[in-house]
């Protein structure tokens, strides 16, 4: 049988559900804003890269031969 | 069922001894040949890659006298024509040691990158800057490789590694595929667009998709080396070890199925035209569901096959668990992998880790793998840089993508695994024990000792994966015919003699 990854713990009771719905709901907005947040820091991260001359860095790769 | 079996197949239960200890059960070596490549920038006048990539390689040249060489873990390091640095990892029963090997690989050429660019400022200014690609094709078009070698029992013929196993590795690159921009939109793949045959015995005359030369660096009469070459170079780690540790699953199958003499079910899923599947399967994000042909009259999606191959596999692991898990010597990776899953058996992880893979692309969710399919993790950047920038040219998204790739300079893949953005399932320390000490439990151990002891003796030696050759003063030479056997021969033995040990 394949691990299940990720899955939400079962509730057996209704309000248990709304309330883990409800949090559930939170910590998946937050992880959003969360992982918009990293992307923005890994964009800064990179922002020097993007300001050199782009088309130079690019055709400065060529490379003959191999396999 | 139709006779598939050639004429080098051995009957497993003829009365002769069996050559190797090692046909029963699963055990596998594995290998990964990666070429890099070479560009610098940012240089005050002209600089020759060329001589870049020999600059590179000149404390090689000065320790060895060749740019061909092996190195203290048994891996293989030399400029291969085209002035493309490349390195082979040392032969390892379990695709966690291969996946150490190969990152280890990663450090190497960039301890020798670094170096280099110091000396390369020397001359050509202070921003002088050089980058090693760990992809697969440079701005000008040409294609170059991220090879697998895998041991395969010579009892399958050749026609079944084309008709049951190339339709998987074609579309396993849905979960190990790098990606890659081009003028017409992003691709999952880096390389499907320049490998046309499906299988032959050159590499550099055309682009095959598996290369048949028959060099099994082993007994030939057991085993023959299964040459894969549609593959792409990943810096994902997870990638690595699932393309090694899921097809590793798939060649049990059909080996077991050869030496039964039953069918493996695989056998109608031949593609009528592998290379036209194959740069379908790279344009899977702008059509997930195209058809593809197979040669029995039916058609399916990439996607729908994969699955296919994992319901087979699945099915075939849970009559055989036990003895293949006690193939994966190593261990699944410490970290990087479900929790639960790597509390449980090998098997159980990888065909969790696939059909999880599978479900993601299933539903659409490619962001799902961002955290660790290449071709993932880019395109997520590229569409968060491209809401900040709108203005951002094809160049940028070109040279972002070839930074992804650089493992000497390069920030994109750091900034990612710094931020846990992509996972990592080997520790620093494991890499770094890799740089240095070869797999105990193969062949690789005893040229590990033999590179050391050459070296601390100042002896001239010369190596190949059979043999191991002190040339001068006095020439001696052992022969290691099995790559799984780690203990010492006699005349391995002798020749560490001769050299002090």
């Amino acid at each position: 049988m394949p691990q299940q990854f990720e899955q939400p713990q079962s509730q057996s009771q209704e309000t248990h559900e709304d309330d883990a719905l409800a949090q559930a709901a939170t910590q998946a907005a937050d992880q959003s804003q969360d992982q918009s947040d990293v992307l923005d820091s890994i964009l800064d991260d990179i922002e020097s890269t993007l300001e050199t001359n782009a088309e130079e860095y690019v055709n400065s790769f060529v490379q003959k031969g191999g396999e | 069922m139709p006779q598939l079996r050639d004429s080098g197949t051995r009957a497993l239960h003829a009365t002769e001894p069996v050559p190797s200890a090692e046909m029963d059960g699963f055990c596998r070596i594995f290998g990964v040949e990666t070429e890099y490549g070479v560009a610098v920038t940012g240089a005050e006048k002209p600089v020759d890659a060329g001589q870049v990539a020999m600059t590179m390689f000149q404390p090689i040249v000065s320790r060895s006298r060749s740019t061909n060489t092996y190195l203290t873990n048994g891996s293989r390091l030399y400029l291969d024509v085209g002035s493309h640095p490349e390195y082979a990892t040392a032969e390892a029963r379990d695709p966690r040691e291969a996946l150490a090997q190969d990152l280890a690989g990663e450090q190497v050429m960039r301890g020798l990158a670094l170096k280099a660019q110091a000396k390369l400022r020397e001359s050509y200014g202070e921003h002088a800057t050089i980058h090693v690609f760990k992809n697969n094709v440079d701005s000008a078009g040409h294609a170059f490789g991220c090879h697998e070698n895998y041991l395969v029992r010579r009892f399958v013929p050749l026609e079944a590694v084309e008709h049951q196993l190339l339709p998987f590795l074609i579309t396993r690159q849905l979960y190990t595929g790098a990606g890659r921009m081009t003028p017409d939109g992003f691709q999952i793949t880096q390389r499907a667009d320049f490998l046309d045959e499906a299988v032959s015995s050159a590499t550099t005359r055309s682009r095959p998709m598996v290369n048949t030369r028959d060099e099994p660096h082993a007994d030939p009469d057991s085993f023959r080396r299964l040459h894969v070459i549609i593959g792409d170079s990943n810096r994902s780690q997870w990638s690595t070890w699932m393309k090694l540790a899921v097809t590793h699953l798939v060649l049990c199958s059909i080996e077991e199925a050869f030496r039964r003499g039953e069918p493996s079910g695989f056998e109608d899923w031949a593609f009528v035209d592998p290379a036209a599947a194959n740069r379908a399967m790279s344009r899977f994000l702008d059509a997930p569901d195209a058809m593809l042909p197979l040669a029995s009259g039916e058609s399916v999606s990439a996607l729908t096959l994969q699955r296919r191959y994992f319901r087979a596999v699945e099915s075939f692991v849970a009559d055989h668990r036990e003895t293949m898990d006690s193939a994966f010597v190593a261990g699944v990776p410490v970290t990087g992998l479900s929790g639960d899953a790597v509390a449980g058996s090998p098997t159980t992880t990888i065909l969790g880790e696939w059909d999880h893979a599978l479900r993601a692309l299933e539903q659409g969710d490619y962001d799902a793998l961002a955290d660790r399919v290449d071709w993932a993790a880019k395109r997520r950047v590229f569409e968060a840089l491209r809401r900040r920038r709108p203005e951002v040219t094809f160049a940028q998204l070109e040279q972002l993508e070839l930074d992804y790739h650089d493992i000497a300079n390069g920030r994109l893949y750091g900034s990612l695994t710094a931020r846990s953005q992509m996972r990592r399932l080997l520790t620093a320390d494991e890499t770094e024990r890799a740089i240095h000490e070869a797999p105990q439990d193969t062949r690789a151990a005893l040229r590990g000792r033999f590179v050391e002891a050459a070296l601390a003796s100042g002896a001239q030696f010369s190596a190949d994966w059979t043999h191991l050759t002190v040339t001068a003063p006095e020439r001696r030479e052992a022969v290691l015919l099995d790559p799984f056997e780690a203990a010492p021969t006699p005349e391995f033995s002798q020749l560490m003699e001769s050299l002090g040990r």
